[in-house]
């Protein structure tokens, strides 16, 4: 017992020089996939690719096991639930009847005025493979990838708005970098002000408003949606809602519940890179005009458009 | 790895999933005298560095550096009472996490919202005696089942 001690000690010391190498070697890795160097992200796509079988298969009974816990716990308030969606869907009845009318003059105008039809979306749809969360990163993995047309930067939506936007696409699955992650920046504007501004993950349920501009007042519960800035998102979709903060600061919470995302839609014909090159010969600090990218809150000149509360 | 990732599907765990790994490593070096390889370790946290998107090599960081906090605990024997292992658990994990954290933060350049880095060192913490307890509930049982 007492002979085996140094040698223990020995090995112990091997142990650590063997350990500050791996942790130098680490170091470094850190370092060069923050460089987002093309070969990185592609070992990163296909060792995805690769384990996300595993993946899945591994998260499948934990899922099932967490899905009868969450029913048990809203069997409980059942009758609660009842009362809350009836009263809804008596609420939803009135908007829908006044949405139809509002709809009919809405293509009546439009067809008065000649407005430039929309270009529908192409979605292709994916099913979450893995769980969102971390301490340090925010992202998701779907099963879908390069062979259904999925390329880096196009945005992924839910019924409830925006998740984020692909960061990483393998043969069989994309990486979706969700908007609520440190790295995601998003442009938008406020629905009731035209404001221009950037929303910012913080790895937390509520996102930081940056590039507002001080003249803007944000109103609490005022809907904030993308503006299409930069031409990497389309414009209109929903992200989330301000709300206020003790210290009186101003944030937006998400409209889309990352923890119940099942299926994510991934818009296929809206990527950044086709507008840049076609666009920019050289260093513009801003976009030029394009009747074709409806861009929320400006003008066809770049100005912005003021509207009265009472509209 | 796979399974502390997909605990964030329990609602409980919505902020932050707990470091079970951790525990499980801290258990294999004092309790069961296992002596993970750093190998194995390099490995495991770029898979979950994979799974997971984050910076490749953080993950890796944080378990060779608390595997070597607490063998250096070990063979100094700082911990010489057993009822002393969760004080000396909540040092070496909130150690290694911190520097982790700050790499983050110089790597991001920007601070995250510090509720679910809270959240998840206390739910592991938390963890951490019940583990504890499960894992001494079932070695009296299986002596139990022996004797």
């Amino acid at each position: 017992m007492v002979s085996g001690k140094p040698s223990k000690i020995k090995s112990f010391k091997s142990d650590k020089n063997f350990n500050y190498i791996l942790v130098l070697l680490c170091l470094t890795l850190v370092f060069l996939g923050k460089l987002d160097l093309i070969a990185v992200r592609n070992v990163k796509a296909f060792l995805s690719d690769f384990l996300a079988p595993v993946t899945y298969a591994l998260n499948k009974p934990v899922k099932e096991i967490a899905g009868v816990f969450e029913d048990v716990k809203s069997a409980g308030s059942l009758r609660e639930e009842n009362v809350r969606l009836k009263s809804e869907v008596r609420k939803l009845r009135v908007i829908n009847s006044k949405a139809s009318s509002q709809e009919l003059e809405l293509l009546e105008l439009r067809e008065l005025l000649k407005v430039l039809p929309e270009r529908k979306n192409q979605i292709i749809t994916g099913r979450a493979i893995t769980a969102p969360g971390g301490v340090f990163a925010n992202t998701l993995l779907i099963n879908a990838g390069k062979n259904y047309g999925i390329k880096i930067g196009q945005p992924a939506i839910s019924s409830l708005g925006l998740v984020g936007y692909v960061v990483n696409v393998g043969l069989k699955t994309s990486r979706i970098l969700l908007i609520i992650d440190i790295n995601s920046m998003i442009p938008v504007y406020l629905t009731n002000s035209n404001w221009p501004a950037v929303v910012q993950g913080q790895n937390g349920k509520l996102l930081k408003i940056k590039f507002l501009s001080s003249k803007a007042v944000p109103i609490e519960g005022e809907v904030i949606q993308t503006s299409g800035h930069g031409a990497r998102l389309p414009s209109g979709i929903n992200v989330g809602k301000v709300v206020k903060s003790f210290s009186g600061k101003f944030y937006v919470k998400p409209t889309v519940d990352f923890h119940r995302l099942t299926y994510i839609s991934i818009i296929t014909n809206k990527t950044s890179l086709p507008v840049l090159t076609k666009t920019f010969q050289d260093f513009a600090p801003l976009q030029k005009p394009d009747s074709s990218l409806s861009l929320k809150g400006l003008n066809l000149s770049g100005k912005r458009i003021f509207e009265s509360p009472e509209d | 790895m796979n399974f502390q990732k997909s605990l964030s599907f329990f609602s409980l765990f919505e902020i932050a999933t707990p470091n079970v790994i951790s525990i499980l490593i801290y258990f294999c070096v004092i309790r069961f005298n296992i002596n993970p390889s750093n190998t194995v370790l390099f490995f495991l946290g770029l898979i979950h560095d994979i799974i997971n998107g984050e910076n490749l090599g953080t993950t890796t960081i944080f378990l060779l550096l608390f595997k070597y906090f607490t063998k250096i605990m070990l063979y100094e024997k700082f911990n010489k009472v057993n009822q002393e292992e969760w004080i000396f658990f909540t040092l070496i994990f909130i150690f290694s996490f911190t520097i982790v954290l700050l790499l983050n933060i110089v790597i991001n350049f920007s601070i995250p919202e510090l509720s679910p880095t809270f959240f998840h060192i206390g739910i592991t913490l938390i963890l951490f005696p019940i583990i504890n307890i499960g894992i001494n509930f079932f070695s009296f049982v299986t002596q139990f089942i022996k004797s």
